[in-house]
């Protein structure tokens, strides 16, 4: 588990708490990344954690960063909340190296947190993590009649589908004629 | 929570996690979801081998999905309308509204008809799967009762248990229900009283699989009409005489031009191999090669589960003078076996040597190799297989 504490909008983060270690330490020291989110928070998280995302993964294998460059260039995920990255951050430690059970009970209840976690996931390209939000995302609808599921997963109408395609055609069309017009503006 | 506002990749993600009663009521939220539905989805309905609507007791009927990943899946039961009930809601489906209702007995919605609209509810339901699996999806009418017509329903074949004695109905009946069915899929037959024949041009001799538990061989007769695929036949009285013309008339090709697979079993006597062997006028590899065994894919998975026909492997074999396809035949005390191979004698022949040949290779590098062919596979190497080897040599 990583602990965080509130970071400034400044190029150096302030000096986040280690994540504590594993009883069985390991043989080879392992070397940490740092993150943040919308909220600047700092995360400090090793890089058998980060290993679930595939994104992040990615981007630390081409890097080589030593420790001091890791913290002064800690991975910025503007898109994503800070109480959301604190959840990413909790799953890929409590299952740093571990297999991934068949279920995962801790995910957010709320159907606000979860549709922001899933987000988040698909974005930090978590497969396992994904696969769960996904599942309870389903189990949300299980029973419900179709009205109930609309309501819950926010499905327009028919008639709503309707009217918002003719909106965004009728939103094309104008924007097609402005760049006419602007283009005939440039050729006179 | 808006599911539109997420990627594709995780909308599919989210829908591969509904099961399928599931999908069904999310259908009905709008056209787009549908489309999504079908898009998403296209692998987990190509799996769908067979969807049945099972008849059972007070007019009820089960919708269920047979999948290469699971044997039944309910998706919607179909009963009477309950008036005491008042928890339904209506779905247009298919342009009728029908009721339905989410209980907790049931892990799967229950369309709700008034008798009067009975068949027009079931079709509507129908052409409503025809609209979200596709129209290449087979479907199958599971029953018992045989005095209530089968609908008429698009890609819809029968599949019928019969049990034939006074107490169930008089044949007039039968044969009416029978008539009144386009596809017959399969006929699972219990005829252990005496009663009238059935006509010669009966359906159930079109059915493409029948099984047939009679005391009399006769009733039905199975071995003069039949025109399906597979036949799976017990007998309390037999004579050997209609066993040898069935086997001629084969091998004429004048009849069971279908027939794949004829499987017979004796209550209680044996066959008598010598007389049938002659009769037929069999033909006999030598004992020193080893047969190839004929075994298929069963048109119709009755109780026992078995998936495949019982293995046949045999140094005899007759030929069909038309087109010189050959069967092998196989006695084994109360049981017969007959299956067509797909193959011209000639072939056939070859395979015995050539399994020969692959014999000595699977003993030596200890491999298991096997030809399928259209009507059967052939096994190259027994040793290896968990079916015992059926003989008219042993």
């Amino acid at each position: 588990m990583s602990s965080t504490e509130q970071g400034t909008s400044s190029a150096a983060p302030a000096e986040p708490t280690t994540a504590p270690e594993s009883a069985a330490a390991p043989e080879v020291p392992e070397s940490f990344y740092y993150v943040h989110g919308k909220d600047k928070v700092v995360h400090k998280v090793s890089a058998g954690a980060l290993q679930h995302s595939a994104l992040i993964h990615g981007m630390i294998s081409n890097l080589g960063y030593t420790e001091e460059q890791a913290k002064a260039n800690p991975f910025p995920f503007e898109n994503i909340d800070g109480d959301i990255l604190q959840m990413v951050v909790d799953w890929c430690n409590q299952h740093k190296g571990k297999p991934t059970p068949p279920e995962d009970t801790n995910l957010p209840k709320q159907k606000e947190k979860l549709f922001d976690l899933v987000l988040a996931v698909n974005y930090l390209e978590i497969k396992e993590l994904l696969t769960y939000c996904c599942k309870q995302v389903a189990m949300m609808v299980k029973g419900k009649s179709p009205e109930e599921i609309r309501e819950i997963w926010m499905i327009p109408t028919d008639a709503e589908d309707e009217a918002a395609e003719k909106e965004a055609k009728k939103r094309a069309g104008k924007e097609a004629a402005g760049e006419t017009a602007a283009a005939a503006g440039d050729a006179k | 929570m808006k599911l539109s506002k997420y990627p594709h990749v995780v909308q599919k993600e989210i829908l591969d996690n509904l099961e399928y009663p599931e999908l069904f009521l999310l259908s009905f939220v709008s056209k787009n979801m549908i489309t999504l539905i079908k898009s998403s989805q296209v692998q987990r309905f190509k799996s769908i081998n067979y969807i049945s609507y099972d008849c059972c007791l007070n007019n009820q009927l089960i919708v269920k999905i047979s999948s290469e990943h699971n044997e039944h899946e309910n998706l919607v039961k179909i009963v009477e309308r309950e008036e005491t009930d008042n928890d339904y809601f209506p779905l247009n489906v298919s342009g009728k509204m029908i009721d339905f209702q989410l209980s907790r007995k049931c892990k799967f919605p229950v369309a709700a008809y008034h008798l009067y609209e009975k068949e027009s509810v079931i079709q509507s339901i129908h052409n409503y799967f025809i609209h979200l699996f596709g129209d290449s999806m087979e479907y199958r009418w599971k029953t018992d009762d045989c005095k209530t017509p089968i609908p008429q329903l698009q890609n819809l074949s029968a599949c019928i248990t019969v049990f034939i004695s006074p107490i169930h109905g008089d044949m007039k009946t039968l044969e009416n229900v029978f008539s009144s069915i386009s596809v017959l899929k399969s006929v699972d037959i219990f005829a252990q009283f005496p009663t009238e024949p059935f006509s010669t041009e009966s359906k159930i001799y079109k059915a493409e699989y029948i099984r047939t538990n009679q005391l009399n061989h006769n009733v039905p007769e199975v071995l003069r009409y039949f025109q399906g695929r597979q036949a799976f036949l017990s007998f309390g009285l037999f004579e050997i005489s209609d066993l040898i013309e069935f086997v001629n008339s084969w091998k004429s090709g004048e009849a069971f031009q279908k027939l794949e697979y004829l499987e017979i079993g004796l209550y209680s006597s044996v066959f008598p191999l010598h007389q049938v062997l002659s009769g037929i006028k069999a033909k006999y590899i030598a004992p020193t090669k080893k047969p190839p065994t004929h075994t298929l894919p069963k048109v119709y998975i009755a109780n026992d589960n078995k998936e495949n026909t019982d293995p046949i492997i045999s140094h005899t074999y007759v030929v069909r003078e038309s087109d010189g396809h050959v069967a092998s035949v196989l006695i084994r005390e109360k049981k017969l076996f007959f299956g067509v191979w797909d193959m011209r004698e000639e072939k056939f022949l070859r395979i015995f040597e050539f399994s020969m040949v692959d014999l000595i290779y699977t003993e030596s590098v200890k491999a298991l190799v096997q030809v399928s062919v259209r009507y059967g596979v052939w096994c190259a190497n027994t040793a290896y297989s968990n079916t015992e080897p059926y003989d008219n040599m042993h």
